[in-house]
């Protein structure tokens, strides 16, 4: 065993020692697949530990400290992967960033964790590091991937080729054969081996330090302990690495699990060809954002609206099927009565089986939500269609460890129980949920006082979520403890709650309500432009803009229809009274969203404040 | 790396790949160039191609010996339609000349295998494995001659060409009264021998017609799956080029002169072949028979089976073969169609408005024939639960 052999030879197991091991256990097994060409190539153990020990050895050469920065800024892809282990094997510090990052915060990044070496993927992640070189005083080196569009073309002496990179590295390997591992051996688990950057809904983006000691954590928790899934995750399994690997949810999915247990990691081509990717790989562990889940959704309502009446009828009724399905699982906790079971055969054959294969589900045997909070008649329609949907908790500060629905204990509008080995309390002036365990963070990255204002001396962790315990197990996440609103009236309401039940309708992508000291509740409603596009069309209603789909009148009476079913839910003073379309998608090259599509509310109630008060008659 | 569109430096090692290995239950997720372009690329494919053989090879058990012969003959026939199939349906060089080439083949395999010094011309070449593709080639070869006109020609004047060349060999056949003897008398068909064992009289291994049809079906396999390699190489894919704009292959860098000799060359060496067999299952050659009328059946063949399409030949084929038995049975079932070819309507007048109306009837309904159908069923249940 692993663990076993690195404490033999006294050695610290990190995600590197575990790649290590499976490339002379496994060497000609899978480890990872990319799409090339039209064809998923296969990496084996050999291959990927091979690489990355060409980069470990290239960072020595290049001169790279025990502490020291490497940047990542790239789609996933194996070199994304190279890049991480051998960063971590020199003992240095991983800091991804968002591809979408405009050159701004690129700058910020950059000079916040004062990455010595950037490897960017292309000419246009170049391009942003380049523009901001001179507010990066540390950035020695550039390394691209891609040479298109670079090569021949740019003369700064800081780039450098990825090829050029790997020779590197084979010259220091053959002058230094065991320079990597005598660093690999010194590392221990204080090590800080990433930065994971906060997506900073309010205010700038902090580093978060996690150490080699979290990240074996985490690794235990999950895979070794089947936290998420049961059994746990093997070679066997598939994986789709699909979102940004800097957030912490697709680095433990991606990298650690693949690390840990073997499941091998195919790389979508790119956010675009998810849809495609998945029904090509059939994963059997998928983890999405609750974007991910509704836009499925949506999709299958699109598809069945413009399908066949015969086919329309017959996946309708199935569907309905479905939904009853989902109700009793929701009420057994995942878990299916001989009833369901039959019901669920009989729909296997005439509608599951062809719908989950469309998608990608059909091997699915673990699914999970988190990152952000989800409608539960979204896990729900799932579960019914025979998905195991799972709702997560966990954020960066504590490794992503914290609670999760386990299979067969499943509560809809819960995020679960707190795993083995972790410590879960409320506080009772605020409500506010405090972790305590061994994956808690080491601090933000040059920022004491704002770690103090997170940590408590004696371990605690403040996770800026209200929340509270439901039959004393399960947890349930009312909202963010600063976007509680407090009505004028005196109420405390939880916008996500009603924000996330507007999002359920396969019209609505974005709402955001409105309502902090004042009479009433409004909402900023951005519609679905896919859907509400295809609605439109069916119906003959032209536009041509977003802008002017959503001032139809006919879409406003679409979305007042969804709006009223959700306030039917809710009680008076939570109810949405009005709401304006937003005029334009949301995007975060404008500072509306960050980088993993979470609203910056305040930036965005400032931008279209005029609309706001509007709805409030000033 | 492994890349070989970016520059390679000499002292970085390959990255061990993997084995091009297929994942368990995901016929999509393809690791190798070799899976993309499988013939059988899922296992519903495999199984339901296994079970159609395995039918197949029943079926001599099963049927009459009559039956049996009529399905030799659809066999030999769906190789020929193959032929044109080519030519026509995946290089779009329309040819009404098919005919032509069925009949090259025909004489040379029954001259080659015809005992010498008989009243026609013989070499006592009986051993199948040399008539049949020295059949195929001499086709092949009056293919080539005949191919530079369609390099030159297109659509209709191309059609008028090669109906020409049905009219031409249609005369020189009946005249070469050495070779073909003559109209209405005919001469012997070409024996199969395969070393040294007659396939063509009842033996150990079954009746005359059992044996035929096995042979008629390995072939018609050999030939098939020739075609459908030949369709997924660049060989292949030049042709649909060519066929769906030449002018457009010719700048994309497909050299037309060589692919549309080769496509005359390779659809003739299948008519030659088809000329062989078909004049064995039948015994005799009659040179009356390579009329417009057989090139207009190939092309009917092509048409309800579907174009471009392997299985859709054979479909043809066999749909235009079976339909004449079906048809001889009319008389018993409806009083009004006689057997006797006096009395109007009889079951021959039937037999060809049945091929008039079919042929109009699929072009009109469903263009892409027999294998459109199915493709059309195909779709239905690969889309559900939705319409795309």
């Amino acid at each position: 065993m692993t663990a076993a052999d690195a404490t033999a030879t006294g050695t610290t197991t990190t995600i590197v020692t575990r790649v290590r091991e499976r490339a002379r256990s496994a060497p000609g097994a899978v480890a990872m697949r990319h799409k090339d060409l039209g064809v998923w190539r296969e990496i084996t153990w050999a291959g990927y530990w091979d690489r990355a020990e060409l980069v470990a050895h290239a960072l020595l050469a290049l001169g790279v400290e025990p502490g020291d920065r490497v940047a990542v800024h790239s789609e996933n892809r194996p070199e994304w992967l190279y890049a991480d282990l051998g960063t971590v094997a020199v003992r240095g510090v991983t800091v991804g960033l968002y591809p979408t990052d405009p050159a701004a915060e690129v700058a910020y990044l950059l000079a916040d964790s004062g990455a010595r070496i950037l490897i960017a993927e292309d000419q246009e992640q170049a391009d942003k590091a380049l523009e901001v070189l001179d507010r990066c005083p540390d950035l020695r080196h550039v390394v691209y991937v891609e040479p298109r569009g670079i090569r021949g073309r740019y003369a700064d002496p800081r780039l450098m080729g990825w090829p050029e990179l790997l020779a590197l590295g084979a010259g220091h390997r053959a002058e230094h054969p065991g320079a990597v591992a005598q660093r690999m051996a010194g590392a221990g688990p204080g090590d800080v081996m990433t930065l994971i950057y906060t997506s900073g809904t309010t205010g700038p983006p902090k580093g978060v330090m996690l150490t080699v000691g979290n990240v074996e954590f985490a690794v235990e928790t999950l895979v070794t302990g089947g936290g998420f899934t049961w059994p746990p995750p093997s070679e066997r399994d598939l994986l789709l690495s699909y979102l940004p690997l800097c957030h912490v949810a697709e680095r433990a999915f991606t990298v650690w699990f693949n690390a840990a247990s073997g499941a091998q990691v195919n790389f979508a081509e790119s956010i675009d060809t998810v849809q495609a990717n998945l029904r090509e790989v059939q994963p059997t562990i998928l983890f999405g954002v609750p974007r991910i889940w509704e836009k499925t959704l949506a999709q299958i309502d699109i598809r069945r609206a413009s399908a066949t009446p015969v086919k329309r009828a017959v996946t309708g009724f199935w569907l309905r099927v479905a939904d009853r399905l989902g109700d009793t699982l929701a009420r057994t906790g995942g878990r299916h009565t001989p009833a369901t079971r039959l019901a669920y055969a009989a729909g296997w054959v005439c509608c599951y089986r062809a719908l989950r294969e469309r998608f990608g589900l059909r091997h699915v045997r673990y699914a999970a939500s988190g990152a952000a909070p989800v409608a539960p008649a979204v896990l729900k329609f799932f579960m019914g269609i025979g998905v195991p949907m799972h709702e997560l908790y966990g954020m960066s500060e504590n490794t992503a460890i914290a609670t999760a629905n386990r299979p067969g204990r499943v509560r809809l509008g819960t995020v679960g129980e707190p795993h083995p080995g972790v410590e879960l309390r409320i506080d009772e002036a605020t409500g506010e949920i405090l972790t305590r365990h061994p994956g808690t963070f080491a601090g933000y990255w040059g920022r004491p006082e704002a770690t103090a204002a997170v940590l408590d001396p004696d371990g605690w962790l403040r996770t800026g979520d209200v929340g509270e315990l439901v039959d004393g197990t399960h947890l349930r996440i009312t909202d963010r403890l600063k976007d509680v609103i407090i009505t004028a009236g005196g109420k405390n309401v939880a916008p996500s709650e009603i924000e996330n039940a507007l999002k359920a309708s396969p019209y609505v992508k974005e709402a955001v309500v409105v309502g902090d000291r004042r009479p009433y509740l409004v909402a900023l409603v951005g519609i679905e432009p896919d859907t509400v596009g295809e609605w439109a069309r069916r119906r003959g209603i032209p536009y041509t803009t977003y802008r002017d789909l959503s001032q139809r009148p006919e879409t406003r009476e679409l979305v007042q229809g969804v709006v009223d079913a959700v306030n039917a839910r809710l009680a008076r003073a939570e109810q949405v009274k009005r709401f304006a379309f937003l005029p334009k998608e949301l995007d975060h090259e404008d500072g509306e969203l960050t980088a993993t599509q979470k609203v910056r509310r305040a930036a965005v109630v400032k931008l279209f404040e005029d609309l706001v008060e509007g709805m409030y008659g000033r | 790396m492994t890349d070989p569109r970016s520059w390679t430096i000499p002292n970085v090692p390959d990255i061990p790949t993997g084995r091009f290995r297929r994942v368990r239950g995901r016929p999509l997720l393809r690791t190798s160039y070799a899976q993309d372009m499988a013939l059988l690329d899922t296992p519903a494919e495999r199984l339901g191609t296994a079970v159609l053989v395995a039918l197949a090879l029943a079926l001599p058990v099963v049927l009459a010996d009559r039956s049996l012969e009529v399905l030799s003959g659809a066999y030999a026939l769906a190789i020929g339609a193959i032929g044109l199939n080519i030519v026509t349906g995946y290089a779009g060089q329309v040819s009404l000349g098919h005919a032509f080439f069925v009949a090259v083949g025909a004489y040379t395999a029954a001259a080659l295998s015809a005992p010498p010094g008989g009243r026609t011309l013989g070499f006592g070449l009986a051993e199948i494995w040399i008539w049949l593709p020295a059949a195929g080639l001499a086709a092949a070869a009056a293919g080539v001659l005949v191919a530079p006109l369609a390099t030159r020609l297109r659509g209709l004047y191309l059609a008028v060409v090669t109906l020409g060349l049905v009219f031409l060999g249609e005369h020189v056949f009946k005249e070469w009264k050495a070779l073909t003897g003559g109209p209405g008398v005919g001469r012997e068909a070409a024996v199969p021998r395969l070393l040294g064992y007659p396939l063509d009289r009842d033996g150990p291994l079954g009746t005359r017609e059992q044996v035929l049809y096995l042979l008629m079906l390995a072939l018609l396999v050999l030939f098939a799956v020739a075609a459908r390699n030949l369709a997924r190489s660049r060989v292949g894919r030049a042709f649909a080029a060519i066929r769906d704009r030449d002018i457009a292959a010719a700048v994309i860098g497909v050299p037309l002169t060589r692919y549309k000799v080769l496509a005359f060359g390779v659809s003739s060496f299948y008519a030659g072949c088809a000329g062989g067999l078909l004049s064995t299952v039948s015994g005799y050659v009659e040179p009356g028979s390579f009329s417009l009328l057989m090139s207009v059946q190939f092309i009917a063949m092509v048409l309800i089976g579907g174009v471009a399409t392997v299985s859709g030949s054979i479909a043809g084929a066999l749909f235009i073969c079976l339909l004449q038995p079906l048809t001889r049975t009319l008389p018993a079932l409806v009083p009004l169609v006689s057997a006797d070819t006096t009395r109007t309507p009889n079951v021959f007048q039937v037999e060809t408005v049945l091929y008039g109306l079919l042929i109009v009837l699929f072009l009109v309904f469903e263009p892409r024939g027999l294998a459109g159908l199915w493709i059309r069923v195909r779709a239905y249940w690969k889309s559900w639960p939705f319409s795309y």
